[in-house]
C-alpha cells in the first residue's frame, strides 16, 4: 500500500533522474557546440530538454517545467531548420541548465534557488534567438513563475484535426505518471476536446485502486506536427497504447461525443492482443529491471555493516583456531568464505565509472576557454574505469583546481602558442587507468610547463626553503601543494590565490592517495593522482615486528623472502638484498619506527612493488593473509603519512595499516637527506617526523601485549 | 489531506479533504467497500479536496454503481472547489461527473434501485 510519503519518493526519483538527463544534456550540447551541424545532437539536447519539461510537470515542479519549455521550443526550431545552432544558444542553454539545477534543488539543504532574473534574461535572449519579437513572447511568457511560456501555437501554419486514442497501461500510475497532466499538456498544442471512458472500470472489490483503467479519447485541433503530439507521450510511450491519427472527416471537434476508436470499448481493448494496434502496446512485457537505484547512504551503511562483519569473522577465525574443535573450525571457515564473498560484492556495488565525473569538466573547460580566450579542447581516457563511489565523490574538487590550473597558468595565450609552433588548439587530457589496489587519475595539458626555477625563487622568498637548500625536481613541484603558494603575479577569478592546489594536495592525501607532478617546459604539464581502489576494506598480509603488528596491502606485495643476520653482515650495512641477481634496497621497519627488541636470526623481507620500484620491508615474522577493515586512526594523526589507517585484529590488538609508497618514498627522502646533510622540508634528523609518531603509536596500540581496542564507529567507509 | 468514515446506525459519510490521489487510493477503496458492507445511505463530502486524481475518481464511480446495484443511496455532496472541478472538466470526466452530479452543491439524494 503505498505511504503518503509516495508523493515525494516520486519527486526525489524524478530529481535522481534529473540529474543524470542534466549530465547527458550539458554533454550533448558541448560537443553539439563541436558539431554544428549534426542533428542527432540536436536530437538529443531536445529529448533531453523534453523529458525533463515532461516528467518535471508531472511531479509538480511546474516552474522548471515551464522554463525548459521555452528552451525545448528553440531547439524544435534547430530541429525544423528554422534556427542554426550557435555559439550563442549553447551559452544561452548552458546558463539555463545551471538554473534548471537550481530549480531541481529548490528547498534543499544548501542548494541556491533559481534566480528569477536570470532566467528572464535566459528567455529573453532564447525568444530574440528564435525571432519571437519581445512583445508578442511577453504575451505568452510572464516571469518566472510569470516569464515562462505555456507553449505557442504557430498560427500561420496550417491547422490540423487529430484523433488521439491514450490507454495506459497497468503499471501506468505506479511508476508516478499522471495521465491528467497528460491530458492537460496536450491542451498546450491547440483546441482540445476530451471524453474519457470509465467502460473498463472493473466492480470495486475486484478494483486494483493503484491502476488506471480510464481510457481517452480526445481530438485536436493545431498547427503542431504529430511527432510534437507524440512527444508529450514521448516519456510514458513504453506504458501506454497512444494512436494518433489524422481526424478524418470530423468537421466538428468540439461536439466529440463517441470517438471512432471507442467504437468497440475500451474494456476490450484493453484484453486485446497488445500488437495489433499502430500505438505503443509494450507495457505488457514482464518487468525485468537490470538495475535499481538505491540511495547512496543505504549502500554505506551496508558496506559499514559487512565491515563489522569481517571484523566479527576474523575474532572467529581466531577463538576456532584456539578451541581446536573440528566442528567449530568448520564453521568458522565457512563464515570465512561467505563473508569473503560478501566483502567483495558489496564493494563491486559501490564501484562506479569514474565518466559522470569527467564529463562534468567538459563545461568547465568550455566555459573557462570562453572566459579566458583561449582555444582549448578536453580528450578523456579510460572513463569507465571503476572506482569506490566514496573516492569518486571526492574527486570532483582536486580535479576542478587542477584544470583550472592548467587553464590559467599552463595553457599559453595563443600568440605565444604560435610562436612556439604548438597547435593554436591545446589540449587538456584526462585519464583514469587502474594499477595494483590504486587507480592513477592523470590531469595532462600541452601548455608551457612549470618553471622550476620560479617555483624555487618563490618559494625561498616566501621562507619554504633555505637559499642554498638542493631539491630534486618532485621536492620543488610539490612546493606547488604548500598552501598559499602561487607563482601567478596576478590574482584572476580563475586562480592565482594558491588556495586551490593546497585544496587537492589536503582531498588526496585525505583519500590517501598522492601526487606525482611531472612537466617539460614549452612542452606540457602531467599531474597524476594515485587513489586507492577503495577506502573501506583491503586484503591485506598480517606481519610482526617484536610485539608490534602491521599489514601490508596484498596488491602490492610480490613475496616474501629470508635474511639471516649473514646476508645482512656480508652488505657491509648496505640494505641491499639479492633477489635472483637482482639488488633490492630494504627498509628495516624495526629501525625505521625505532621498535627496541631484538631481532630473530632469521628476519624476513616483505618485497612490495612501489611507484619507486621494488622495495622490501624486513619483518620479524609473516603471520598471514587478512581481510582488513580500515579504520581511521583519527584527526590527531592525519598527518602521519606512511600509516593508512589502522584495523582490529581478531584477538582485539591494533594492527596498523602501511603505505608502501610512502613508506619508500620516507625513506628514499631521508637517505638523501642524510647523504646531502641539509635539512629540507621540514625534515630534522635520521628519522622522519611519521616514523617517530607511528612508533609512538604502536607503543600505545599494539606493543607490549596491551589489548587496545578503537571504537567500530570509525569505519572509514 | 485525509479521509475519514464516519458511521451511525443508517448512515455512512465519507469525508475527503485535500488531496485525493494515489497515495490514499488503496484506504479510499477500503473506506468505500465497509461503507457499502454496512448496508444504509452513503454520502460523500468532497467540499475539502483540493485535488482529485484518476484513481479516486474511478473508485467514487465503481462506488456509485455498486450501490446502484444493492439499492443503497449514494450521494456525493459538495460544493465542490472550483479548481478540481475545471480540472476534471478538462481531462474529460465531465459526463461522469454529471452523471454522479459532481458539480452541483446539494443535499444528500436517494439514488433510485
Amino acid at each position: 500500500m503505498p505511504t503518503v510519503s509516495q508523493a515525494e519518493q516520486f519527486k526525489q526519483s524524478f530529481r535522481e533522474e534529473a540529474r543524470e538527463i542534466l549530465v547527458e544534456l550539458e554533454a550533448a550540447l558541448l560537443e553539439l557546440n563541436e558539431r554544428r551541424g549534426d542533428l542527432e545532437l540536436v536530437g538529443r539536447v531536445f529529448r533531453a530538454l523534453h523529458t525533463i519539461k515532461g516528467s518535471g510537470a508531472m511531479f509538480g515542479f511546474e516552474d522548471l517545467a515551464t522554463f525548459t519549455h521555452n528552451l525545448e521550443n528553440a531547439f524544435d526550431e534547430v530541429r525544423n531548420g528554422r534556427l542554426a545552432v550557435g555559439s550563442e544558444l549553447v551559452d544561452l542553454t548552458l546558463v539555463a541548465l545551471d538554473q534548471i539545477r537550481a530549480m531541481l534543488e529548490e528547498g534543499a539543504e544548501g542548494a541556491q534557488d533559481a534566480d528569477p532574473e536570470a532566467c528572464s534574461r535566459i528567455l529573453a535572449g532564447v525568444r530574440r534567438l528564435t525571432g519571437k519579437p519581445e512583445a508578442e513572447a511577453k504575451k505568452t511568457h510572464p516571469p518566472l513563475k510569470s516569464v515562462c511560456a505555456t507553449g505557442p501555437v504557430n498560427a500561420t501554419e496550417e491547422m490540423r484535426k487529430w484523433s488521439i486514442h491514450f490507454a495506459p497501461g497497468p503499471e501506468f500510475m505506479l511508476n508516478g505518471s499522471n495521465p491528467l497532466l497528460l491530458v492537460r499538456e496536450l491542451r498546450q498544442l491547440g483546441d482540445l476536446a476530451v471524453t474519457a471512458t470509465m467502460a473498463a472500470v472493473p466492480p470495486l472489490a475486484e478494483l486494483d485502486p493503484e491502476r488506471c483503467y480510464a481510457v481517452w479519447d480526445m481530438v485536436l485541433e493545431t498547427s503542431a506536427a504529430r511527432d510534437a503530439i507524440r512527444d508529450v507521450f514521448i516519456f510514458v510511450e513504453d506504458n501506454c497504447e497512444l494512436a494518433i491519427e489524422p481526424d478524418i472527416g470530423s468537421a466538428n471537434s468540439t461536439q466529440l461525443t463517441q470517438p471512432q476508436f471507442a467504437t468497440e470499448g475500451a474494456a476490450k481493448a484493453l484484453e486485446e492482443p497488445r500488437a495489433a494496434c499502430g500505438g505503443r502496446r509494450n507495457y505488457d512485457k514482464a518487468d525485468t529491471a537490470s538495475s535499481l537505484r538505491v540511495p547512496a547512504a543505504k549502500l554505506d551503511e551496508f558496506v559499514n555493516l559487512v565491515g563489522e562483519l569481517v571484523t566479527v569473522q576474523a575474532r572467529l577465525s581466531e577463538l576456532a583456531l584456539r578451541c581446536d574443535d573440528p566442528d567449530v573450525a568448520a564453521v568458522s571457515e565457512e563464515i570465512e568464505r561467505l563473508t569473503s564473498s560478501l566483502r567483495e560484492n558489496s564493494m563491486n556495488i559501490r564501484m562506479l565509472p569514474i565518466r559522470a565525473t569527467f564529463e562534468k569538466f567538459r563545461r568547465l573547460v568550455h566555459d573557462l576557454a570562453r572566459d579566458l580566450g583561449k582555444d582549448v579542447e578536453l580528450t578523456l581516457e579510460g572513463a569507465d574505469t571503476e572506482l569506490d563511489k566514496t573516492v569518486i565523490d571526492q574527486l570532483g574538487d582536486p580535479l576542478m583546481h587542477l584544470i583550472r590550473n592548467s587553464m590559467d597558468h599552463g595553457i599559453e595565450p595563443g600568440a605565444t602558442r604560435a610562436s612556439r609552433g604548438k597547435r593554436p588548439t591545446a589540449t587538456i587530457h584526462l585519464s583514469a587507468r587502474h594499477s595494483g589496489a590504486s587507480v592513477l587519475i592523470g590531469v595532462e595539458d600541452d601548455g608551457g610547463g612549470i618553471d622550476a626555477e620560479a617555483v624555487r625563487n618563490r618559494a625561498i622568498e616566501k621562507g619554504l626553503v633555505a637559499e642554498n637548500a638542493l631539491l630534486t625536481e618532485a621536492e620543488t613541484f610539490a612546493l606547488l601543494f604548500q598552501a598559499g603558494f602561487s607563482t601567478a603575479k596576478t590574482v584572476t577569478d580563475v586562480s592565482g590565490r594558491g588556495v586551490g592546489m593546497d585544496v587537492v594536495r589536503q582531498r588526496v592525501e585525505s583519500l590517501r592517495g598522492s601526487i606525482d607532478v611531472a612537466s617539460k617546459p614549452e612542452v606540457g604539464t602531467s599531474v597524476t593522482l594515485r587513489l586507492p581502489l577503495t577506502l573501506a576494506i583491503i586484503d591485506g598480509l598480517l606481519v610482526s615486528v617484536g610485539e608490534a603488528f602491521f599489514v601490508l596491502p596484498l596488491a602490492n606485495t610480490l613475496e616474501c623472502i629470508e635474511l639471516t643476520r649473514e646476508d645482512a653482515e656480508r652488505a657491509n650495512g648496505k640494505h641491499l638484498a639479492n633477489v635472483r641477481g637482482d639488488l633490492i634496497p630494504y627498509i628495516c621497519l624495526r629501525q625505521h619506527f625505532d621498535i627496541r627488541t631484538r631481532p630473530p636470526a632469521i628476519e624476513q623481507i616483505m618485497v612490495v612493488e612501489t611507484g619507486q620500484g621494488r622495495y622490501g620491508f624486513v619483518v620479524d615474522r609473516v603471520l598471514g593473509n587478512c581481510q582488513t577493515v580500515i579504520k581511521n586512526l583519527g584527526r590527531f594523526y592525519r598527518h602521519v603519512q606512511v600509516v593508512s589507517g589502522a584495523t582490529i585484529l581478531g584477538n582485539g590488538t591494533v594492527a596498523l595499516i602501511l603505505d608502501p609508497e610512502r613508506l619508500a618514498l620516507d625513506a628514499v627522502r631521508l637517505n638523501s637527506q642524510r647523504s646531502r646533510g641539509s635539512p629540507a622540508l621540514g625534515a630534522r634528523s635520521g628519522r622522519s617526523r611519521d616514523s617517530t609518531v607511528v612508533s609512538g603509536i604502536q607503543g600505545f596500540a599494539g606493543a607490549g601485549g596491551k589489548r587496545q581496542r578503537m571504537s567500530n564507529n570509525d569505519s572509514t567507509s | 489531506m485525509g479521509i475519514a468514515l464516519e458511521q451511525s446506525e443508517n448512515s455512512s459519510v465519507l469525508r475527503l479533504d485535500g488531496v485525493i490521489d494515489i497515495s490514499c487510493a488503496a484506504e479510499l477503496k477500503t473506506l468505500l467497500l465497509k461503507a457499502l458492507s454496512s448496508g444504509g445511505e452513503i454520502r460523500i463530502a468532497l467540499d475539502g479536496v483540493t485535488e482529485l486524481d484518476v484513481t479516486a475518481v474511478q473508485l467514487l464511480w465503481a462506488a456509485e454503481r455498486e450501490a446502484a446495484r444493492a439499492a443503497v443511496a449514494f450521494a456525493l455532496s459538495g460544493p465542490m472547489q472550483e479548481p478540481v472541478l475545471s480540472g476534471l472538466r478538462l481531462t474529460g470526466f465531465e459526463e461522469y461527473a454529471s452523471t454522479m452530479d459532481l458539480f452541483k452543491p446539494r443535499e444528500v439524494i436517494r439514488c433510485q434501485p
